[in-house]
């Protein structure tokens, strides 16, 4: 009669889960989530979207409704239109937005370098290209989040209200989702790069918050004495206006299509390359 | 062999942090030390074994392949990196969680694993509470189980007795002994000797980047028979110096108040005849305390040489 040796437990199946760089971005999302931050600017957010859908609303009223016709002419002239009025839509996308994606994105990193968590990923099956992408994934998607509603909303209200000759042009979304995606990865890309030189999540903050603000004065410095718009490709608070402006076909944008994509190849390889420096295995200490 | 080093170095820039090295570990469970005073190389040695560093010459092999960004090995071995931070307000059960996803499990398999480790650590009714509110000890015991939950057969540990305090040290020693009985091949890192003597035979000793010896601790003290070992003899001390100076295993002599300290070759040869002494009343013996024959004296004798 044979003998039969025990048998262990069989291992388990480790083959089943989402890929690391999803869970990565689950996790930030997960953290998020759980921050009154989240809160606080999700109701800012909330009220700016109010304030846009419900200008479209009045713009309707204004047009149909024969009580306020005197008016219509004197809200004319106030009231931004055509291109503008579009591209005007994505507004968030100046300093609220960018101070949000410095509070989450500058930590997003340094947390990860403080409390040593790199050597430990990297110890799975994690590369550093799936830490990068998950980094540089989830800091992109926050403001393309934030900013799909303040495009969708006004235009699906337009369509709604006025058909196809309301304010919002039929097709503004596929103008503005291109937009939207180049200033999000290029915000993404500045807070991930600046998080990374980072040691701590706070100085994660200062280092972004840092290099916006800086290269904008000093942009908005050199553009003030050489008068030329150009420099201001530098400016990433200007570049991620420019970017709906230039889809939109605003007449005057910010800073012309050729600066505007030099300036945001330069910023997008730039920080993306020293975030990749940063975050590799022997920049981690066991 | 589970670790096989073939003359592996690592350098970082200019600085070398392990001369190139050679040794291996077999196959199965057991606990092997790995000691050496801080620069030693420990951390280096255990960066290229989990896979962080490629080696800058050399070749480093786990389960028979390189390690280095190499799925199929990393899915097999769990670290305990050195340290103790951990986000404060992080439940530690999430970050359990994401960790196990990590190595590749999901849904009931990961709930699984999860339930499994926090009960082999003894964390069981504490998963769920933040690393803030928890004591040293209890954070290690999640690192580990963060290391445990994909059930690797090397389990690579970086000075984890770091800051516990005695229970602690005990508690995890115990684990750790258990784990080894399982199957699982442990390596553990440490700079304080008397611990790793007390949870392993089997030691590799690091110095200044270079491997000085890999064995037992008996068998690195037989390499060592030229270095004369300490005893301080407690009694009357003229006395008990009369006698050890006939003893021709005597290097060296030092009488203390109450007390001589003998410097002697070969302690097989002197030891059984001291007791034979003091058994037939010729020597007025109280105690007897073996300075250096605990790892800290192997220790001291091996860098001595190479310092």
């Amino acid at each position: 009669m044979p003998i039969y040796a025990p048998t262990l437990p069989p291992p388990p199946d480790l083959h089943q889960g989402q890929p690391p760089a999803l869970v990565l971005m689950r996790f930030d999302l997960a953290r998020l989530l759980r921050q009154k931050i989240g809160r606080f600017f999700g109701f800012a957010f909330l009220l700016m979207l109010l304030w846009k859908v419900g200008r479209i609303y009045v713009d309707h009223l204004l047009q149909t409704n024969q009580t306020f016709r005197p008016v219509q002419d004197f809200a004319r002239s106030v009231l931004t239109q055509g291109a503008d009025f579009q591209a005007d839509l994505l507004n968030p996308a100046g300093y609220l937005l960018w101070f949000l994606v410095a509070l989450v994105g500058g930590g997003l990193v340094a947390r990860d370098t403080l409390y040593r968590v790199r050597p430990l990923m990297y110890a799975h099956p994690v590369v550093p290209r799936d830490y990068l992408l998950a980094k540089l994934g989830f800091a992109s998607a926050l403001p393309f989040a934030i900013l799909l509603p303040f495009a969708l909303l006004p235009w699906l209200m337009s369509l709604m209200l006025a058909g196809t000759g309301g304010p919002v042009w039929v097709t503004t979304p596929l103008r503005l989702l291109p937009a939207m995606a180049l200033s999000s990865v290029l915000m993404g890309a500045l807070a991930v790069g600046a998080s990374s030189l980072a040691g701590t999540p706070r100085a994660g903050i200062g280092w972004v918050l840092g290099l916006v603000l800086g290269t904008g004065t000093l942009a908005s410095m050199v553009h003030g004495l050489t008068g030329n718009a150009s420099v201001q490709a530098c400016n990433p608070i200007v570049l991620a206006e420019a970017w709906p402006q230039l889809f939109m076909g605003v007449e005057r944008p910010l800073v012309p299509w050729l600066p505007a994509i030099l300036g945001t190849a330069f910023h997008l390889g730039l920080w993306t390359y020293v975030a990749a420096r940063r975050t590799r295995p022997s920049e981690t200490v066991i | 062999m589970m670790i096989a080093l073939d003359r592996a170095s690592l350098r970082y820039g200019p600085i070398l942090g392990l001369s190139p090295t050679s040794f291996e570990l077999p196959d199965g469970g057991g606990i092997t030390g790995l000691l050496g005073p801080n620069g030693a190389g420990k951390s280096s040695l255990l960066q290229l074994l989990s896979g962080l560093l490629p080696p800058s010459g050399g070749e480093v092999r786990v389960f028979g392949q390189a390690p280095f960004r190499n799925p199929s090995v990393l899915a097999r071995l769990g670290l305990v990196p050195e340290g103790d931070r951990l986000p404060a307000g992080l439940r530690a059960d999430r970050w359990l969680r994401m960790m196990g996803e990590l190595s590749g499990l999901s849904g009931q398999g990961l709930k699984a694993a999860e339930g499994r480790v926090l009960e082999v650590v003894g964390m069981a009714d504490r998963g769920h509470l933040p690393f803030g509110r928890m004591s040293k000890g209890m954070r290690q015991r999640i690192r580990l189980a963060q290391s445990l939950l994909h059930e690797p057969e090397l389990l690579i540990l970086d000075e984890p007795f770091n800051g516990l305090d005695p229970e602690a040290r005990l508690t995890l020693m115990a684990l750790l002994r258990d784990l080894a009985g399982r199957g699982t091949r442990i390596l553990v890192s440490s700079h304080i000797l008397g611990e790793i003597a007390q949870l392993t035979d089997r030691i590799l000793l690091l110095f200044r980047g270079r491997l000085l010896a890999e064995g037992s601790v008996s068998e690195i003290r037989q390499l060592l028979d030229r270095h004369p070992v300490e005893l301080r003899l407690s009694g009357e001390a003229q006395a008990l110096a009369r006698w050890a100076v006939e003893q021709p295993e005597l290097a060296a002599l030092r009488i203390e108040e109450r007390a001589v300290v003998i410097s002697v070759r070969s302690p097989r040869d002197i030891l059984p005849r001291l007791q034979r002494a003091v058994v037939a009343g010729e020597l007025p013996l109280r105690a007897m305390d073996p300075l250096d024959l605990n790892l800290d004296a192997v220790f001291q004798y091996l860098t001595k040489d190479h310092a």
